[in-house]
């Protein structure tokens, strides 16, 4: 908590002294000079600090079974789409730019619904404690941003396709890892892309994107080769590192061995994974609420920790995925159920009894 | 124990022998392999001195640390390194094993006890820079000397497993070899490779926990920094194959202190070594001839009785009676377990629990029983 | 604040005896995803590099870039660029290295025999009799990197490491590691872990919580000094555990419970 408070006051802070690069859309200043970018998903924009600093390495370890990880790695493209930052996908499909075509849309009247937020929370609707100091750090850069027209962070409508002029520019690259035998073109590609955006000194002028979907899938022609795929990583984290751009891993590590799922959770700077929840399981909804809502589940496992030592602690680490009116992805952190007849029961202590009545306190 | 194997090093080879040879091995749970290591060093170095051993040199073999580490501990255990270079020579491979370092201090090589081996990889080459050292040092007659190997297991890692094997061999084979003793890290090499070196040893001394965990491949590096481990201890356990075919098993225990390794000696544990060393077995049922003829012969004790004066049965009741009297009779019913007896003849002592206990009736036990 | 030993300058304490032979030691620092080990290699730095001691630091970095580094250490209170000007931190940016095992080609001189090659060369400038600065660090902030760029040839990684460890001896310098434990926790892949942990005469592990993570206690620490002894030559005790919080300008160190 504490930490959490002292990072955005600091992230102010930078906001208002440097205003004049606060204008290159999607880019915003956080602190121990980094630069964020932003997810996609206005709340893993939060729970991260700001986003995903440029730079950084991010993996995302799938679900088996469930496809969730797409989410993030569709937000995540099309949040760089909007604000014209050059991308690369790569997909172990034949045809990669297929993808594209199912990004969602931004939401463009974002302005009318934080008026209505705005709105809300001048009702007095009860908003749960931990959120409350989100309020704060959002709103200035909400007005700030709406000089450019163009918000950090927009919102997707999960349901409606991207317009096709967006993703069919031609600051978008596709690569197909399906048969590419040898990493060593992908890398080329990669290296290549990277030097669009180099590391200047005069403040972040264009950011770029790199969105690698299933990097280890086994119809890859690499897959059996671990230590290449470990090598390819770490090179690709240390060309990002010296470049103004976030590269999005998402990867099975059920399908390869423990220690090579290991060194790439190391590789990371942030480190996601997603999990499917149980269909109609009695005692999940006896558990949590807001269960009938939820499709999957977030976990948090590392944050990235560029130029400092102190490591993030977050208040929670798991949270739920829900779709709110079928369209917009949120994040909520788990709450207990409330256990029903018998209040006051020792474990049921403040970390439920705040948010848990009020399942969805504010509409985002 | 740790005594008897250091002697056995110190005994040296028959004519016609392979040499005596020690595989000291630890896991990191009770990595004192070391001290164990320099504790067999600091002994043979001080026979060799005393003359008391059958070599008259050392080669150390120094992959691990380094020489001038080596002549460090023999000074502080109390050993004179003054002219070391008469009875002790390191082969330097912990300098410059691969060769990597363009040029290496020139140290002044002359009468240096150290000679730098720069390719560990070819073991053929480094079993000659050994005998060679070794010839130098004890001449070219009958002398003998003895060799050290540091880490068998950082060999492993250059050379592989089947020409260690042979450099060991040859090594015990050579007519100029004493002994050869050298220090292992089990846990790092597949099981193969420690039993490969435990069968080319004659003796293998290992090291392990107290208190042996159950899973413990798995856990040893888990376990590495768990409470048990602050303790210096450990067990010393040491098969010994001795020359008639038998395996000595010996087991102590050892604590680690200032000035070295300390051995103490614990209750015997050979019975439960011996269950798991004996088959299952079957009692024996057949007699041979002889067997049959000795048992025959046996004399049972109501036949040895009497030496010729009437044979008295005890039959409970005249023993009371007779009592006073009655020193010849071996069977016999003693209050008090002094009394004089013949000698050479077996006797039975017994001891009323009490004054209440009756003699035994004269009814028969087994009246009522209706057959 | 230099008067004060914190409890990891403790338990890692020079040993009193063997400073005498002039041999210097080796330092394992464990981690793992949830607990990062990082803080420790920058508390030794600062350590090394404080005003009081003349050490010299040579950095080799796999994991991270200098900036990054730099600003870290900025705020413990070390201007690493002064330094290295001065002649006391020398950073080896090893990043994009990417070195296959060259055995059985010809004596190639690149990758890890190169980075030898430096490293000894950076030493022998350092330890010349002119400047006479006896004590030189020598930091490797990620093994298991190391690893990667010598793509899993792990012996080469070893002799790497035994020819940094020959510097031990010949120099006097200290040798700090970092390692992930985790990588290695699968029977098949432990041996590089388990060498380094005989190599090794310090092992500091850093765990999370057993009981999850909390904003005032960011895990725990237990320290294996397996030659550690007192002035008068006495063994000490082998293993210290206690917990830790990581701040921008330092940590603090604290047995469990201990806090108020």
């Amino acid at each position: 908590m504490a930490t959490a408070k002292s990072r955005a006051s600091s992230f102010s802070r930078n906001l208002t002294s440097t205003g004049a690069v606060s204008y290159i859309p999607g880019i915003k200043h956080g602190p121990n000079g980094t630069t964020f970018l932003s997810s996609g998903i206005p709340d893993l924009d939060k729970i991260l600090g700001g986003g995903f600093p440029l730079g950084s390495l991010v993996m995302i370890m799938e679900d088996a079974e469930a496809p969730h990880h797409l989410l993030l790695l569709r937000t995540f493209m099309s949040q760089g789409l909007v604000h014209e930052q050059p991308l690369l996908y790569a997909s172990p499909s034949r045809d990669p730019r297929t993808f594209l075509g199912t990004l969602p849309s931004p939401l463009l009247s974002k302005e009318e619904k934080t008026l209505k937020n705005e709105q809300e929370q001048e009702k007095g609707l009860r908003i749960a404690w931990q959120y409350k100091k989100y309020f704060g750090e959002n709103q200035p850069n909400l007005e700030n941003s709406r000089d450019t027209r163009r918000e950090y962070c927009s919102e997707f409508d999960l349901r409606k396709p991207m317009e096709r002029h967006l993703f069919s520019a031609k600051f978008v690259e596709c690569f197909s890892t399906l048969d590419s035998s040898n990493l060593p073109a992908f890398r080329d590609s990669c290296s290549r892309f990277l030097e669009k955006v180099p590391r200047t000194d005069g403040g972040v002028r264009c950011a770029g994107r790199i969105a690698i979907h299933s990097f280890c899938a086994p119809q890859c022609g690499y897959f059996n080769n671990e230590w290449d795929m470990v090598s390819f990583i770490g090179s690709l984290k240390n060309m990002v590192r010296s470049s103004n751009a976030v590269v999005v891993v998402t990867f099975p590590p059920s399908l390869i061995s423990p220690s090579l799922s290991k060194r790439w959770q190391h590789m990371a700077d942030t480190l996601l994974s997603v999990r499917a929840i149980p269909d109609e399981a009695k005692e999940m909804s006896k558990l949590l609420t807001g269960y009938q809502d939820m499709f999957g589940l977030l976990h948090v496992h590392k944050v990235a920790q560029i130029n400092t030592q102190v490591p993030v602690i977050l208040e929670a680490s798991t949270f739920s995925l829900k779709l709110q009116r079928r369209r917009y992805l949120v994040l909520e952190r788990l709450h207990q159920a409330p256990v029903d007849g018998s209040s006051g029961t020792s474990y049921n202590t403040s970390t439920s009894c705040s948010g848990s009545s009020k399942a969805s306190p504010f509409d985002f | 124990m740790a005594e008897t194997i250091c002697r056995a090093l110190r005994d040296g080879s028959l004519e016609g022998e392979h040499a005596p040879a020690l595989a000291i091995k630890d896991t990191i749970r009770t990595a004192f392999g070391v001290d164990v290591f320099d504790h067999v060093l600091c002994y043979m170095a001080s026979t060799i001195l005393a003359q008391k051993s059958q070599s008259r040199g050392l080669v150390l073999v120094a992959l691990d640390r380094s020489p001038s580490l080596y002549l460090n501990l023999l000074k502080c255990r109390g050993i004179d390194v003054f002219d070391s270079y008469t009875w002790i020579r390191v082969l330097d491979c912990y300098t410059d094993p691969l060769g990597w370092k363009e040029r290496v201090n020139a140290l002044s090589q002359k009468e240096s006890s150290e000679t730098l081996f720069k390719d560990v990889s070819d073991l053929d080459k480094l079993f000659d820079a050994v005998i060679q050292l070794g010839k130098e040092m004890v001449g070219q007659g009958k002398a003998r000397f003895c060799v050290a190997i540091d880490s068998a297991s950082m060999m492993l890692r250059h050379a592989s497993l089947s020409s260690l094997g042979s450099l060991i061999n040859k090594l015990r084979s050579y007519d100029q070899v004493s002994s050869i003793f050298w220090l292992i890290h089990s846990d790092l090499h597949e099981i193969r490779a420690t039993s490969v070196l435990e069968y080319m040893s004659s003796m293998v001394a290992s090291l392990e926990p107290i208190f042996q965990s159950s899973n413990e491949q798995r856990c040893n590096s888990e376990n590495l920094l768990s409470i048990e481990n602050d303790t210096r201890e450990g067990k010393f356990v040491v098969r010994l194959k001795r020359r008639n075919g038998r395996v000595k098993v010996m087991c102590e225990e050892f604590r680690v202190e200032e000035t070295g390794i300390k051995f103490l000696a614990v209750p015997s544990e050979s019975e439960m070594v011996n269950q798991q060393i004996l088959p299952k077995l079957q009692f024996n049922l057949q007699l041979s001839e002889k067997e049959r003829n000795d048992k025959e012969n046996v004399v049972l004790p109501f036949e040895h009785q009497g030496n010729g004066q009437t044979i008295q049965i005890y039959d409970g009741r005249r023993s009371l009676t007779l009592k006073q009297n009655d020193s010849t009779t071996s069977v016999s019913v003693p209050e008090e377990p002094h009394t004089e007896t013949d000698q050479g003849k077996g006797e039975i002592h017994y001891l009323r629990d009490s004054d209440d206990e009756l003699p035994d009736s004269d009814e028969d036990p087994d009246d009522d029983l209706d057959i | 604040m230099e008067q004060y030993l914190s409890l990891l300058d403790q338990a890692i304490e020079e040993d009193k005896t063997r400073v005498s032979d002039g041999a210097g030691r080796v330092v394992l620092i464990q981690d793992c995803v949830e607990t990062s080990g990082a803080f420790l290699l920058h508390h030794l730095m600062k350590r090394a590099l404080s005003r009081e001691s003349s050490e010299t630091v040579i950095f080799v970095a796999f994991a991270q870039p200098f900036s990054h580094y730099d600003r870290i250490l900025k705020k413990l209170g070390c201007n690493l660029i002064t330094l290295s000007q001065n002649g006391r931190f020398i950073f080896f940016d090893m990043l994009k290295l990417d070195c296959p095992d060259e055995v059985g080609g010809g004596r190639t001189k690149s990758g890890l025999v190169d980075l030898f090659h430096k490293i000894h060369k950076a030493t022998e400038v350092i330890a010349s009799p002119e400047t006479k600065k006896s004590c030189i660090t020598i930091m490797i902030d990620d093994l298991s990197l190391v690893e990667v760029a010598a793509h899993g040839s792990s012996n080469y990684v070893l002799d790497f490491l035994h020819y940094c460890q020959t510097l031990t001896s010949e120099v006097g310098c200290t040798l700090i590691l970092l390692n992930h434990e985790d990588i290695y926790s699968s029977s098949e892949q432990l041996t590089l872990n388990l060498e380094v942990e005989y190599l090794a005469d310090i092992v500091i592990k850093a765990k999370p919580l057993a009981t999850g993570l909390a904003t005032d206690v960011h895990g725990q620490l237990t320290v294996l000094n397996k030659r550690s002894s007192n002035e008068h030559g006495k063994l000490k005790k082998r293993i210290h555990n206690f917990q830790f919080k990581v701040k921008e300008n330092g940590v603090e160190y604290f047995y469990s419970g201990s806090r108020t």
